[in-house]
């Protein structure tokens, strides 16, 4: 059999991009190599791509302006619509002028968490030259990226959420007013006071998300969202907060299928980047060969004991709810809040490329899944919903017949 | 023997795990959460290593294997059925020997980046094996005579990192080392899986085709592009998807 090559693309202009690496390497060696060949392609942080074996090893990152000797510089070809099969373009100076090289491949894996990866604009670039990839289309990815209008779309749908607030980032020279920010915070969220949480809109992961205990915290919190985002969400902190969260892919009979519940243990009132990512991994320590393994290395429960029989039906039901109503594909996470006193359950936030690919919520799932099966799950169903996209023309349509004479 | 389970622990069949030289149990506690729901699964530290005392000085895996033998005995972990071993490097050397000294407590042997057999040397590596052993004996020699220290840095230049290491199991270490199974992976009847990764450079694909040409009921698999320490950690889903199938067949 041929086999099929699937380029796994991973780093990006994002925040996450580290986490990001990590993602992908994880994917790249989780592939069933009776069926598939990976090939690793490396955004680096300035956005230029790579490719290279070398980019398997994880001893190679950082890597120093892409200086090294065993990668090659690509670009994606974006007029390979009518060829056989989609391809990567690296130019180098000869002699006589310039060569260009193609390395083919058959899909992609977007594996870069948060900006420029998994809100849509790489699904879209994708979508527009016409390469199958894997996961959420682009609408999904879009929807999903913006935590407001997510939580807007669930309220809707008679989802229970959290309260909110929304405010834009002041233009230029205008300074966020108390008074003002008060005000908004009594009409927006009535029965609410301090603490709130504050956190970017745009964004994934935690990065950005702190919470304030007074309004000096909260006009520090909003500037600090500020820098990364246009828009700050604010919700109500929730006491006694626990977090529940699930993955959910599509079934083989069609049907949303969810994955094993996981709490993550936290000490601190709120888990921030470092401690989601970089748990397990010490500041300065050796760059081995298996560093922390970020996600799946995190301190968490699977399915608590604490959860109860009408929150778990709740946390499945909302879960794939969320999954069918934005359409969403690949092994996304829904990541829910829980006031653990009172025992209510709020869906929080979808990550359509979470750590991992969630792979490890999986392997307890009530109907369990390897990592080399979600793998090949995840191309398949790639394969699968490319092929079913219409709407574009093909050679028959002639093109501007309209300006024929006669 | 320390050991650590997972998995349900009224569960069959029993695997017993094995890990390699320098290591203790947790070096193969990912890939044994992977497989936990195929059994129950006991993570020994082999003696010497971990928190287990080690055998008498000098001992050789025969010695483990004999040893291993008699502790599942008395921890009844036979009792419902012959176990499954699944070892890595020098795991592997008392996995072989357990088959062939003991096969009535073995079911099948699960072999990742196994050791035991010598490797294919050239003449250029062997002139030099063999000057350095003379080397080594003329230093070892010049210190009784002449009270001179050359052992120690012939030692520090020479040895090995695992031999420098080894301190009391210097001795076990130098003798298992010199072995070779040839003779026991033949008398191995049980189904065996040999899992070799294509980049390890410290148990080459090459000791696991031997194997395979030795043990009867063997199948062997290479894993593109992992070597001998990081097949268990990022190459465990691929161990795990060529395990699966192996234990339903012999299941």
């Amino acid at each position: 059999m041929n086999k099929k090559i699937v380029a796994v693309i991973f780093g990006g202009r994002s925040v996450e991009h580290d986490v990001s690496i990590l993602t992908g390497l994880q994917f790249l060696d989780a592939l069933d190599s009776n069926r598939f060949t990976g090939l690793p392609i490396y955004i680096d942080p300035l956005g230029q791509w790579w490719t290279g074996s070398a980019l398997k090893k994880r001893s190679l990152y950082p890597v120093e302006n892409g200086q090294s000797a065993d990668l090659t510089a690509v670009n994606l070809d974006l007029n390979a619509v009518n060829m056989a099969q989609p391809q990567l373009l690296s130019r180098s100076k000869k002699l006589l002028g310039e060569k260009i090289d193609t390395i083919p491949f058959d899909i992609m894996v977007p594996a870069i968490h948060g900006s420029n990866g998994e809100d849509g604009t790489l699904q879209g670039l994708l979508e527009f030259a016409r390469i199958p990839y894997t996961g959420c289309r682009l609408l999904g990815a879009a929807v999903t990226m913006d935590k407001a209008f997510t939580k807007q779309t669930a309220r809707a749908a008679d989802i229970n959420v959290l309260d909110d607030l929304l405010i834009d980032r002041p233009i230029e020279g205008v300074f966020l007013d108390e008074k003002n920010v008060a005000k908004m915070l009594k009409e927006a969220m009535p029965n609410s006071s301090f603490p709130y949480i504050v956190k970017p809109v745009n964004l994934g992961s935690s990065v950005g998300v702190s919470r304030a205990g007074d309004m000096d915290e909260m006009i520090a919190a909003l500037l600090a969202v500020f820098r990364l985002d246009n828009q700050a969400i604010i919700e109500p902190f929730v006491d006694n907060l626990s977090e529940y969260n699930i993955a959910v892919r599509m079934g083989e009979d069609g049907k949303a299928e969810t994955s094993a519940i996981e709490q993550p243990e936290r000490e601190a009132d709120l888990l921030d980047f470092k401690g989601k990512y970089l748990a397990g991994s010490k500041a300065g320590s050796p760059k081995l060969d298996a560093p922390s393994e970020g996600m799946v290395s995190l301190n968490r429960v699977i399915n608590p004991d604490g959860m109860t029989v009408a929150q778990e039906t709740f946390i499945r039901t909302t879960a794939a709810k969320i999954f069918d109503m934005l359409a969403l594909a690949g092994s996304v996470r829904i990541d829910f809040l829980c006031d653990s006193k009172s025992g209510e359950v709020w869906f929080n936030e979808v990550n359509t490329i979470p750590g991992s690919f969630a792979y490890f919520l999986w392997q307890d799932a009530p109907n369990p899944m390897s990592f080399v099966e979600l793998t090949s799950h995840m191309i398949d169903e790639g394969f699968r919903l490319s092929k079913a996209r219409l709407g574009s023309t093909g050679a028959a349509a002639g093109g501007a017949t309209i300006f024929q004479a006669g | 023997m320390h050991r650590s389970d997972i998995g349900d622990p009224a569960g069959q069949p029993v695997f017993i795990w094995l890990h390699g030289w320098g290591q203790d149990h947790h070096a193969l506690v990912p890939l044994a959460k992977l497989l936990k729901r195929f059994g129950r699964h006991v993570l020994f530290d082999l003696p010497g290593f971990g928190q287990t005392p080690m055998l008498h000085k000098g001992a050789g895996t025969a010695d483990y294997a004999d040893a291993l033998a008699k502790h599942l005995k008395r921890q009844n972990l036979t009792l419902k059925g012959p176990v499954i071993l699944i070892g890595h490097s020098f795991g592997c050397r008392v996995s072989v020997q357990m088959a062939a000294r003991h096969p009535a407590l073995v079911r099948a042997v699960i072999m990742i980046g196994g050791a035991g057999l010598k490797r294919d040397r050239s003449q250029m590596w062997n002139l030099r094996a063999s000057s350095l052993i003379i080397l080594g004996r003329l230093a070892r020699l010049s210190d009784k005579i002449l009270r001179t220290s050359f052992r120690q840095a012939y030692t520090h230049r020479f040895g090995s990192a695992d031999y420098r290491n080894a301190g009391d199991m210097r001795d076990t270490f130098v003798s298992v080392v010199t072995e070779n199974l040839i003779a026991e992976a033949a008398a191995t009847n049980c189904p065996t899986l040999l899992l070799y990764g294509s980049e390890d450079s410290e148990t080459p694909p090459e000791i696991g085709q031997k194997y395979a040409a030795l043990i009867r009921n063997s199948q062997y698999v290479e894993l593109e592009g992992f070597g001998h320490l990081d097949i268990l950690s990022r190459g465990a889903h691929q161990l795990e998807a060529q395990i699966k199938p192996f234990l339903k067949e012999v299941l």
